[in-house]
């Protein structure tokens, strides 16, 4: 069997397909008999697909980028994936070996490129290599903790003759539990006068749901979610979810100011800006998960489904928490009608689309939209790492076979993966999308406000785009929204994919402390 | 960096210890300034505490005073001044919570409340009222910053007629924006039917309304002062509330306290209160919150915000 053969039968034994690329000719040898291929307009956009695909169906998927530029251009997208701890394995093309001392076009040391973003890199030195280093990056990928792995395969290899061995599919069995932790931190919960529970983005990746909502039952006290959650991390109807941290250390403080012991389960804690208030001083904080990686207090490896559903009976109720009614959003909506005020525009799109996965990429408005879409399983998806240009490509993975997804996305995050609109028509994608145009990156302006109010108005922060006429340019029928936000129901119609441009207030919120 | 806080004694200390130390642990919290000598940069207090030279010569490293407050009158600003101390106070705290108190002022009169109330209370069951509905009525806001703002906000669902004045005329989209209908002063105060005052006291607003500006004034129309007292000639307004029907709502006054005894308090159509149009629980959080954030970033290296000095 060639090498290309075997690149795309080890695909199919591992149930790896489809493959998310933008190949070049340093490529093209391996995909010669791969039958199920997603073509992205730029490198980046298959990372993200491939991450999307990958978190909201439970299972590793494959990238393909063309060589060093490909690398190059996909790179913020593997921080990401890095970020998300997404399993995704990662294949770049490299130069024939047979002149790589010449040092020719598109070859480098792509695994020096790569660098820390993965948590495996290897580049093949023989075709034999190709289904057991594909084996071996699948199972790296998917050992917790998850995250992305990079195979650099020379593309004469795929040209040579091998002997085929099929290799078998990996099993993860993520079913551990730890009975002396469980026991320490039942005893830890019992004895502290204010425990807090604050969930994190592994409730969602196990769909333990159930289990949090019971133990925080048990427990009686308020819940939070950790800082900047990329997934679901509790159900936000719940009475016992008193709202997300932020990513301050002084607003963590003060919010969990009347607690002694705080456990994290299944998250961690993210910060931004740097503030000077030292993280939870004096507090007893434990960290329990299996693909997080905590910078502080205690941490302990467990499958968080499994520990929470012992841990339920092994404590008592300490408060009688029950998250107050937010009567006042009502008129604050009302008021907010007239300017298309960020309440009211979520509160419409709630409406209608309540139902739908959202992915998130509305930075500045990104916490009312949380609180407005809300969390359950595999509801909500954003980028762990900050990037923009994130949530349409990953959108588009997920909407691959989720007919349910909508992508909220401010105008200037559309325009880093602008691309993705020709994979949607290309693929008949029924993403849905939707545009918060503010014309400018107003999370910055509130940034400015709060450090460096001069700049606030200046005008490198500050853009106006036709946004109508770019997505129809890629063949995606699109409309404005009107003030009564009707057009949200023709977004909500039909399979195709379709993009709402909505004019918001372009008022500038406090964001920062 | 050593920080400092002196807290006004009718503040729970150990709530706020216990606050602080989560939030910037190297912050001293005290009562008083009674110690000869102080190492802290960082100075944070209220109005409450006196900050004159002989405070101030204590602290040989002071580099930075945050007022938790708008008005920063109990510091030394000769002396900041002189050491090149930052002052800082918190003017976006208490906005809102002025807004509402000359809306108040005005449906108190407008509605006739006082009357009402002490009708009521001396078992009387009153048929006639002068009340008037506040729909339709022409509200002049005299300085429109950030104060001003607040209140043609919150006029606008009265569907009243703003009218304004400012040394600086706003953009023409900010005008249509508020609903503001932007006049010279004198207009101004010949066609309201209500009159409030947003501007600071300077050289040039001091006594800016007397006798001239009340002549001007519709007959019966409601002054409200909630800025400064001395940008008001008392007397002046004393005669055109005895001579013109003009009702006045004063928080503030040339001289705080006031001279109980002045004619001003016998008159019943003034309402007073003392200096606190901007003091509410809500008003107090943000100031504590806006006072952290002022620190903090200084702790971070940043230029602390609202300098005024």
């Amino acid at each position: 069997m060639r090498g290309y053969d075997a690149f795309s039968q080890t695909l199919k034994d591992l149930k790896l397909l489809p493959v998310f690329g933008n190949p070049g000719t340093t490529e093209l040898s391996a995909l010669r008999h791969v039958e199920d291929y997603v073509l992205t307009l730029f490198d980046g956009i298959s990372v993200g697909m491939a991450d999307g695909f990958s978190q909201f169906y439970g299972s590793p998927s494959i990238v393909n980028l063309h060589s060093v530029p490909g690398l190059g251009n996909s790179m913020s997208f593997i921080y990401t994936a890095k970020m998300n701890r997404t399993p995704l394995i990662i294949t770049a093309g490299q130069q024939d070996q047979r002149h790589l001392l010449m040092e020719p076009l598109l070859s480098g040391n792509l695994l020096s490129f790569v660098g820390e973003n993965v948590k495996f890199k290897y580049e093949l030195t023989k075709a034999e290599e190709i289904p057991s280093a594909i084996r071996k990056a699948k199972m790296i990928a998917t050992t917790p903790p998850t995250g992305p792995v990079f195979l650099s395969i020379p593309m004469n290899l795929m040209d040579e003759e091998i002997n085929y061995e099929k290799q078998d599919d990996i099993s993860i069995n993520y079913n551990t539990n730890n009975k002396e932790v469980l026991d320490y931190v039942s005893e830890i919960i019992n004895s502290a006068k204010n425990p807090s529970i604050v969930f994190g983005w592994e409730v969602d990746f196990f769909n333990a749901f159930k289990e949090a909502e019971e133990l925080a039952e048990k427990l009686g006290c308020a819940v939070y979610s950790e800082p900047l959650s990329h997934r679901a991390p509790f159900l936000s109807s719940s009475k016992y979810f008193a709202g997300d941290l932020m990513p301050g250390s002084t607003l963590i403080n003060l919010k969990l100011l009347q607690n002694d012991v705080i456990i994290f389960l299944g998250g961690d804690i993210t910060l931004y800006p740097y503030l000077p208030s030292p993280i939870l001083k004096g507090k007893k904080v434990i960290f329990l998960g299996m693909n997080i990686q905590p910078k502080f207090g205690e941490f302990y490896n467990v499958n968080v489904k499994i520990f929470m559903r012992e841990l339920k009976d092994k404590i008592k109720r300490k408060c009688n928490f029950a998250k107050p009614l937010d009567l006042g959003m009502t008129t604050k909506i009302a008021n907010e009608r007239s300017n298309m005020g960020i309440n009211y525009v979520f509160s419409k799109i709630k409406k209608e689309f309540s139902s739908y996965t959202v992915v998130d990429e509305a930075v500045s408005s990104s916490y009312i939209l949380r609180n407005f879409m809300g969390y359950s399983h595999n509801t909500y998806f954003t980028a762990k790492s900050g990037q923009l240009g994130w949530a349409l490509p990953a959108g588009a993975g997920i909407a691959m076979k989720h007919n349910k997804t909508l992508a909220i996305l401010g105008d200037g995050a559309l325009m880093y993966s602008v691309q993705t609109l020709w994979t949607l028509k290309r693929y008949k994608i029924p993403l849905k999308i939707i545009v918060l145009k503010n014309g400018g990156y107003v999370i910055l302006k509130s940034y400015a406000s709060s450090y460096y109010p001069d700049m606030e108005n200046k005008a490198f922060l500050n853009f106006d785009l036709d946004i109508e006429k770019i997505s129809s340019s890629f063949g995606i029928e699109s409309m404005v929204a009107g003030n009564d936000m009707d057009e949200l129901k023709w977004l909500a119609e039909g399979e195709e994919p379709k993009l709402l441009v909505v004019n918001v207030d372009r008022s500038v919120p406090k964001l920062f402390l | 960096m050593r920080y400092i806080t002196v807290l006004p004694e009718f503040i729970p200390m150990e709530e706020v210890k216990a606050t602080v130390s989560q939030i910037l642990p190297e912050m001293e919290i005290v009562n008083d300034l009674s110690l000869d000598k102080y190492e802290a940069e960082v100075l944070v207090a209220t109005t409450f505490t006196k900050l004159s030279r002989k405070e101030l010569e204590k602290f040989p490293n002071l580099k930075y005073i945050q007022i938790a407050s708008t008005g920063y009158d109990n510091v030394d600003i000769s002396y900041v001044k002189e050491k090149g101390i930052a002052l800082c106070n918190i003017p976006i705290a208490n906005k809102q919570s002025v807004a509402e108190h000359v809306i108040a002022f005005s449906l108190v009169f407008l509605k006739d409340m006082m009357f009402l109330n002490q009708e009521m209370k001396s078992g009387n069951w009153p048929m006639l009222t002068g009340s008037r509905d506040l729909e339709g009525k022409a509200f002049g806001i005299v300085g429109m910053g950030m104060i001003g703002i607040q209140l043609a906000k919150r006029l606008l669902p009265f569907n009243v007629t703003i009218l304004y004045y400012d040394i600086r005329r706003m953009k023409e989209e900010d005008e249509a924006k508020y609903g503001l209908n932007y006049m010279e002063l004198d207009d101004l105060i010949k066609n309201a039917d209500i009159i409030s005052i947003h501007l600071p006291l300077t050289d040039k607003t001091r006594g800016m309304f007397g006798e001239r500006e009340f002549s001007m004034m519709k007959d019966g129309a409601i002054f409200i002062n909630t800025a400064r007292g001395e940008i008001v000639d008392i007397d002046a307004l004393l005669k055109a509330i005895k001579t013109k029907g003009i009702k006045a709502g004063l928080d503030v006054f040339p001289e705080e306290p006031p001279d109980f005894n002045s004619e001003i308090f016998k008159m019943d159509n003034v309402i007073v209160s003392p200096h606190i149009a901007g003091v509410t629980l809500e008003s107090q959080q943000r100031f504590l919150t806006e006072t952290i954030s002022n620190v903090l970033r200084y702790a971070q290296g940043l230029d602390p915000l609202y300098r005024v000095l």
